[in-house]
């Protein structure tokens, strides 16, 4: 087991890019070695000394045995543990954005909020944040066809607009109300929301959208029968039609 | 500056693969030369690459850019030294094609297809490319005064269009693309061929090629017709293809070269009747190419990975749109022609996909004479430049050949040639295929050969040719002309081992061709009531200024006149 507990200096005025920080990148480093790696701040390259204080076991692991703590605020910290295979991401309190983008496995848990495009592209893994997560939760970036492939993530909180774009595998579970427009081009993703949304599913070929709460249904989808989940009666739909899509989408019924 | 000691390949002179010395004196390649000297001894060294047909700049790969974000992520390069930051893969930034372009030992890029109307984007790019030499070829197929022109017969007319067409984009040459498709596409159908009307000019394909030509050689341009051919793309088109290489067979060239240059030809070297009975029509089009010399080619090799097509073929461009269901563009573009961009992705398991690759490697292999081929990927239709050493290297190599296909289809050898091919190109050919054979057929005079006065462009490769074989050492051939060990362009050292090191400002090359005043002057009543009526500019404001061309290479030509 390899622990190692970083914490910011003081807060960021400009955005930090902190890929670094993730358990494949830190594994094989010594404490000292992961002091001088460097983090772009703006424009400007430095070492993480400079922004954050980095303590915790001094040896080299395999990133399965490395957890890395954020102690405080790092909701100006992007691309925390990106493209990471394995080990563990803690954060206290919130992470900034691209949180976990790309990611292929391991755990990253977040106590506070992310902010926008957490877990976008990710691979596989696990993401959990206790709090709320901005817009674009596991969506695809500008111009990409596929977001989320695999992998899980939770949200306790709400979500942003366009949870889940370009899905095209995964599973993404929000206990609050999500925003405008989830699973928008979903291609084999599921999504649940547990509290209300506006226009699921829009240009939706593949995959399931599940709303508990009440939801805006846009014209293009059918209705089909009501089916019972978990003892509790949903609106089942199919669409979106104007893609010729075949998805499914959920609503309880009494909710809308 | 003398580069010392070098095995240069220098097939335009005759040299193939001679150690020699070779000097430079202000820019030029000269008897004598002082000051640096470059060790190349025992090395690979050729004239810079020269790019006769490519898309770097102009509205289209603009367009591409902003379509293709997710394009942008895939080449990111951060400022350092003297470069500044690039982006891309298919669709690199301006500097990007410079720098990259530099890298791989290439000096010289043209842009294969502007609009008139569009032209002064095309050159505020090619401005930004740094380190190249370039020029824009300029579209005419289309164009509403040309099918005027030669529904009148007029070659006259037809021919001071041309010149003043090439006069206001600054262009190069005559680049033709799907002729009569393009216009039919406004109305929302395509030609069906050469010998299809265009609806509402009443003429034909077939008409607006030959007129051209003439009116081409009438101009004694330095550059043939560079010629998109119809029904590109589509099962059984090799027929299309040499049906309009027939009808230009007559006709003779005002210069040293070629009547036609046919771009991209793997796309038009298509059997089958669908997609689902697609096969290479390829040693068809290479014996016609052997059996005749008044035609040209590029590859347009495709390989497998992503590309983004984009040409002024939109009709093409809507069905890989439809094929694909992926994002598409599309565009009008007034009076001269229309275009579409599309991104594609060609999958090494999908047997089309395999076909088109093998074509392109069958077109070079099977014509016999490389001054007839050059190598390109019709970047990014095929494949972005940046792959040239796979292409290469495919070419130099039989065991890269067949272990390349052993991975792909098993219908494959049923639909291609191929792997009965054994031919490996050497050097020379090459060298010819890369340099010599691209600036003869552009009528690049100083380019492409190391002859005393021609611009120093220079390549250096790490690669020993008297002791490696490319055959079976592909793989070190393929990173060695990835990566030049030194790139010389105008005499400076622009790149060392894939470094940058030096980003000098190219020129950009335009033809000015004179006619007669009569011509000019019946031509430009045309011209005025067009503006009036129909263009979104005024005729004053149209031409392309020459504040957007502050590096100019102005060619000369032009119908001679009697000297009275």
């Amino acid at each position: 087991m390899k622990t190692i507990t970083i914490t910011p200096l003081k807060a960021f005025e400009i955005s930090v890019e902190a890929e670094n920080i993730s358990p494949d990148k830190l594994a094989p480093l010594s404490l000292s070695q992961i002091r001088s790696l460097s983090i772009w701040q703006g424009n400007r390259k430095r070492k993480l000394l400079d922004l954050f204080r980095a303590e915790g076991d001094d040896g080299p692991a395999e990133a399965e045995d490395v957890t890395i703590t954020l102690q405080g605020d790092f909701s100006r910290a992007k691309r925390i543990a990106e493209g990471m295979t394995a080990g563990k991401v803690e954060a206290e309190g919130g992470v900034g954005m691209h949180a976990g983008n790309n990611m292929k496995g391991g755990l990253l848990s977040v106590q506070g909020d992310a902010e926008d495009w957490l877990g976008r592209e990710m691979r596989g893994g696990k993401i959990t944040v206790s709090g709320n997560a901005g817009n674009y939760v596991g969506a695809g970036y500008r111009g990409e066809k596929c977001g989320m492939r695999g992998g899980e993530i939770e949200v306790g909180g709400n979500a942003g607009a366009y949870l889940g774009e370009h899905l095209c595998g995964g599973n993404i579970r929000v206990h609050g109300d999500a925003g405008d427009f989830p699973g928008a081009a979903n291609q084999g993703g599921t999504i649940f929301i547990g509290g209300s949304t506006y226009l699921p599913g829009a240009e939706m070929t593949k995959g399931t959208i599940t709303v508990r709460g009440r939801a805006r249904v846009l014209p293009s989808y059918q209705k089909m029968e009501i089916m019972s989940i978990e003892g509790e009666d949903f609106q089942k739909y199919v669409g979106d039609l104007v893609e010729k899509g075949t998805g499914e989408l959920f609503v309880r019924v009494g909710s809308s | 500056m003398i580069i010392k000691g070098g095995i240069v390949y220098d097939p335009a002179n005759g040299i193939f693969g001679e150690e020699m010395d070779l000097c430079v004196d202000e820019g030029r390649m000269a008897e004598d030369g002082k000051g640096e000297v470059i060790d190349a001894r025992g090395l690979l060294v050729m004239p810079g690459g020269v790019d006769a047909h490519s898309h770097i700049a102009g509205t289209k790969v603009n367009t591409g850019r902003i379509m293709r974000p997710d394009d942008a992520r895939l080449g990111i390069e951060p400022r350092s030294g003297v470069c500044r930051p690039c982006t891309g893969y298919t669709v690199p930034n301006c500097y990007a094609i410079g720098y990259r372009y530099a890298r791989m030992g290439y000096t010289t890029a043209f842009e294969a297809a502007t609009p008139i109307i569009e032209a002064r984007h095309t050159h505020e790019e090619l401005e930004e490319i740094p380190i190249l030499d370039k020029g824009a070829l300029t579209l005419f197929g289309n164009n509403w005064e040309v099918m005027e022109c030669v529904r009148d017969k007029d070659i006259g007319k037809l021919a001071a269009y041309v010149a003043w067409g090439l006069r206001s984009a600054r262009g190069y040459g005559v680049k033709i693309v799907n002729p009569g498709g393009g216009e039919a596409w406004g109305f929302g159908s395509n030609v069906k061929g050469p010998n299809d009307p265009v609806p509402n000019f009443d003429v034909t394909g077939a008409e607006i090629i030959c007129g051209l030509a003439q009116a081409n050689e009438m101009l004694r341009l330095p550059h043939s017709i560079h010629l998109h051919f119809n029904n590109l793309g589509k099962p059984g088109n090799y027929t299309t293809a040499l049906e309009t290489l027939e009808l230009l067979k007559d006709i003779k060239p005002s210069r040293m070269r070629q009547v036609v240059h046919v771009a991209h030809m793997q796309f038009s070297a298509y059997g089958g009747t669908s997609w689902r009975d697609f096969e290479s029509k390829a040693p068809v089009i290479a014996d016609y190419f052997n059996s005749h010399n008044h035609a040209t080619m590029d590859l347009g090799q495709l390989l497998f990975g992503s590309a983004t097509t984009m040409t002024a073929d939109a009709p093409l461009e809507y069905g890989n749109a439809r094929l694909t269901h992926n994002k598409w563009s599309n565009h009008d573009i007034e009076l001269e022609e229309s275009s579409g961009v599309v991104p594609m992705v060609y999958f090494r398991k999908m047997l089309v996909n395999a076909v088109q690759w093998a074509i392109g490697l069958e077109l070079a292999l099977l014509t016999r004479d490389p001054w007839k081929v050059l190598m390109t990927t019709d970047h990014p239709n095929g494949s972005p430049f940046i792959n040239y050493p796979e292409v290469i290297t495919l070419l130099m190599s039989k065991p890269k050949r067949d272990a390349e296909m052993a991975t792909l289809h098993e219908q494959l050898p049923k639909r291609t040639s191929l792997g009965g091919i054994e031919r490996e190109l050497d050097w020379t050919e090459i060298a010819i295929m890369t340099r010599a054979a691209p600036a003869r057929i552009l009528g690049l005079v100083d380019k492409g050969h190391f002859g005393p006065g021609a611009d120093a462009d220079i390549s250096i490769y790490n690669l020993r040719p008297e002791e490696i074989d490319p055959s079976r050492d592909h793989a070190l051939v393929k990173k060695a002309l990835a990566a030049a060990k030194y790139t010389i362009k105008s005499g400076i050292v622009v790149s060392q081992e894939g470094q940058i090191l030096a980003a000098p400002q190219g020129r950009t090359f335009w033809v000015d061709a004179a006619v007669p005043q009569a011509d000019m002057d019946r031509l430009m009543v045309d011209l005025q009531e067009k503006f009036e009526k129909y263009y979104s500019v005024r005729l004053s404001n149209y031409a392309v200024q020459d504040a957007y061309v502050p590096h100019p290479k102005v060619i000369r030509a032009g119908i001679q006149m009697e000297v009275a």
